[in-house]
């Protein structure tokens, strides 16, 4: 056994020399950006090495300078911070200059926070800053507690009421085994009240962040040279960079987004408005419909992420927020038309060793306390080959550029047919020569005469 | 000028009649249609319940691997939006219009070589004739080929239930003065260089620095690079008649009628410009080799 023992270890002692690979960290001055995106708010960072931070125009986006450490993560190809050791945001003011070096703005730092308030659908997106900030925030904490200490009462309320109840039947309990009569007891028992769990405060999706400091950048579009001023007026030296604001091409299109009732997990999205869906037709689709923006690829992925790869001569189509109270226009391959209304919707996995989901109405009597999708259901059968869709507003007014056609693409592939097509070329070749052949017999025969 | 202009139609017309009497045409055509086909029918293949999914088949995972790790997922998202026609499309006339100039290169310069134009040349017919001749031919051989594979892929669209899609009519009439300006460019070739090798050595060289400048302009970045390559590039893009192409596929993706218009009319002119400084070339050079 020691002998054993003693291998291990002479294996082993080549072990002691290998150390864990730790990436070289680097102090850097970073752009720390936290940039509205059309849709939501997306962290991300600048290194010293990126020349252009990338926002949205006009809208309301928060960049602070930092000085933190960065190191190069092999796992996943990016750089990264280690901002535990090293976060160390720097005072002054932002200085926004045109191209020819005119300065537009300077923007000092401001205690902001940014929130997503409760509404019928996603896009509610507020921004707050200094006082207003700092009374939003208390106002979340305030309500966050007051929920918390509605869930302490609730905790109690619901211990003692579980007290009673085990008190309650050990009483009955007894009684039984004594041979009296239990019932006016079991009907107290059954008419104490059960005490009611508080419903989460219901004002925000994304409450408010806790106040930072910032400068609270909103800018046109255009391309602009920003830089820190120090506190005693001199310029930081290398936070130099340019401050790239898009803006979308075009706005207000309509996409759709699908989900087969099979399929729950796995939406796909229709968003060019030339675009057709193809589907198999054998699931049941259910429809959403959305709003979408049409923005540059490469500074639409640079916005959410400053180490992001973009296509910088395409445009790409993002979505936005659900249309508020849209009715769909349905017709089929016969032009007889019907109009949907949205409808609330539950997903249910499915019971047994079989794999999926269901999805039914929603019923708000349910255990269920809101649908999981807000939907237009669209039937689908093989036996189906078209359906056009338009989206109509609030008004039953069209919206722009929203008609898709669904397509259901016959599953047997007629391969022989296709086969043909393609030797069709080789069947004219074959006959031109025949005919060549024959005409060039025909004449030496005849000269031959 | 108009009798140049006759005596091209003339000689085009015969050079028409020798090219359909070649098998060539009519094997690279059958390719194109095969390779369409294919791409068509791994298309249906790939459509589940939730519509287009790409990993369903090899041939279009590979695809869509392929052009998203160049071109960004946006890119291929947009290429399939419609259906696979317009990727199929330029997938079958790829083949044919390759071998149409390639073809049209060789003979002229091994007929301008052979002093078969110089002998042409002493009837009514001057160097203008032979150059035009040669360009009509292409054109009237591509633009049967694209009728031939919009038929072809009409039937096909027809049997599946998939539809052409308005960028692919769009596709039709830039592709075919695509092809006209590098049948241009390859007349053009045949003519400043002496040889038929060399004729399509300059043409291949010429091609293919276009499309790799025309790649390089859709290739994802992380950041717009300003380098003195890239500026080089955006000078030769003017001249290139996938600029123009890439045009018009930006001016139907934007909505833009004016883009596109002015894609296809700017194409249809580089092609002119190419053909007449042809015509100049060899009318200060001469038709002997």
């Amino acid at each position: 056994m020691r002998k054993a023992f003693a291998a291990v270890l002479l294996l082993a002692a080549p072990l002691a020399l290998a150390r864990a690979d730790v990436p070289v960290r680097t102090e850097q001055l970073i752009y720390s950006v936290i940039a509205f995106n059309g849709r939501d708010y997306t962290p991300t960072f600048a290194p010293e090495s990126s020349s252009a931070v990338y926002l949205l125009a006009g809208a309301d986006s928060f960049i602070s300078l930092r000085k933190t450490l960065v190191y190069f993560w092999p796992l996943t190809g990016r750089l990264q911070t280690d901002t535990q050791t090293l976060n160390e945001q720097l005072d002054g003011t932002l200085e926004v200059r045109d191209r020819r070096g005119k300065v537009l703005r300077s923007i000092s730092l401001q205690r902001y926070t940014f929130f997503n308030v409760r509404g019928e659908y996603e896009q509610n997106w507020k921004v707050a800053v200094d006082a207003d900030a700092e009374k939003e925030y208390q106002r979340y904490l305030s309500l966050y507690r007051s929920f918390m200490k509605s869930i302490d009462d609730y905790t109690r309320a619901n211990t003692e009421y579980l007290a009673k109840l085990k008190e309650m039947s050990d009483r009955i309990e007894s009684l039984k085994a004594s041979g009296k009569d239990v019932r006016a007891l079991q009907e107290k028992m059954s008419s104490v009240p059960r005490p009611r769990q508080p419903d989460e405060p219901a004002d925000y999706v994304v409450p408010p962040a806790p106040l930072q400091q910032a400068f609270v950048v909103n800018l046109p579009p255009g391309r602009y040279r920003v830089r820190l001023i120090n506190p005693d007026g001199s310029v930081m030296e290398g936070s130099d960079k340019r401050i790239i604001c898009t803006t979308p091409r075009r706005s207000g299109s309509v996409g759709y987004q699908v989900l087969p009732s099979d399929k729950w997990t796995r939406p796909e999205e229709s968003k060019t408005p030339s675009a057709v869906i193809y589907v198999n037709g054998s699931a049941d689709l259910y429809v959403s419909v959305f709003y979408q923006d049409e923005l540059n690829d490469l500074a639409y992925q640079k916005t959410l992420d400053n180490a992001a790869r973009g296509n910088p001569n395409v445009f790409s189509w993002v979505r936005i927020q659900q249309v508020p109270h849209a009715s769909l226009q349905m017709s089929g391959a016969d032009g007889m038309a019907s109009v949907l209304q949205e409808r609330p919707f539950t997903v249910q996995q499915s019971q047994g060793s079989s794999l999926g989901y269901t999805i039914i109405p929603y019923d708000p009597l349910g255990g269920q306390k809101s649908p999981d999708l807000m939907a237009f259901r669209v039937p689908v059968s093989t036996g189906t080959r078209l359906i056009r869709l338009s989206a109509r507003d609030n008004g039953g007014k069209p919206l722009p550029e929203s008609g898709r056609q669904i397509r259901i693409v016959s599953p047997e592939v007629p391969s022989l047919v296709f086969a043909l097509l393609a030797i069709i070329p080789l069947a004219a070749m074959i006959v031109v020569l025949a005919m060549r052949r024959r005409y060039s017999r025909q004449g030496t025969t005849s000269r031959a005469e | 000028m108009r009798i140049s202009i006759r005596s091209g139609l003339v000689i085009g017309w015969r050079q028409l009649f020798e090219s359909l009497l070649s098998p060539g045409f009519y094997v690279m055509l059958s390719v194109g249609l095969a390779l369409g086909s294919l791409l068509v029918a791994g298309f249906t293949g790939s459509i589940d319940s939730s519509g287009f999914e790409p990993q369903a088949s090899p041939l279009y995972d590979l695809i869509s691997r392929s052009l998203s790790g160049a071109f960004g997922a946006t890119f291929v998202e947009k290429l399939f939006a419609e259906g696979p026609f317009l990727f199929a499309l330029v997938a079958a006339f790829l083949p044919v219009s390759v071998y149409l100039a390639i073809a049209s290169v060789f003979r002229f310069a091994q007929e301008k070589n052979a002093g078969a134009v110089e002998l042409l040349v002493y009837g009514p017919a001057d160097g203008t004739s032979y150059i035009l001749a040669a360009f009509l031919k292409d054109l009237i051989l591509s633009a049967g080929s694209l009728a031939l594979i919009a038929a072809a892929f009409a039937v096909e669209a027809a049997l599946t239930n998939l539809l052409l899609g308005p960028l692919f009519l769009w596709a039709l009439a830039a592709l075919f003065l695509l092809s006209a300006s590098f049948f241009a460019y390859g007349l053009l070739c045949s003519i400043v260089v002496v040889s038929s090798s060399s004729a399509i050595a300059l043409f291949l060289g010429i091609s293919l620095v276009f499309s790799l400048v025309f790649a390089g302009s859709f290739t994802i970045v992380s950041a717009p690079v300003r380098t003195l390559s890239s500026t080089a590039a955006a000078l030769l893009s003017w001249i290139s008649p996938f600029f123009y192409a890439g045009m018009i596929f930006r001016g139907v993706q934007a909505g833009s009628q004016g883009a596109v218009l002015a894609g296809l009319l700017l194409l249809a002119f580089l092609s002119a410009l190419l053909v007449l400084a042809g015509r100049l070339i060899i009318d200060a050079k001469g038709v002997r080799a």
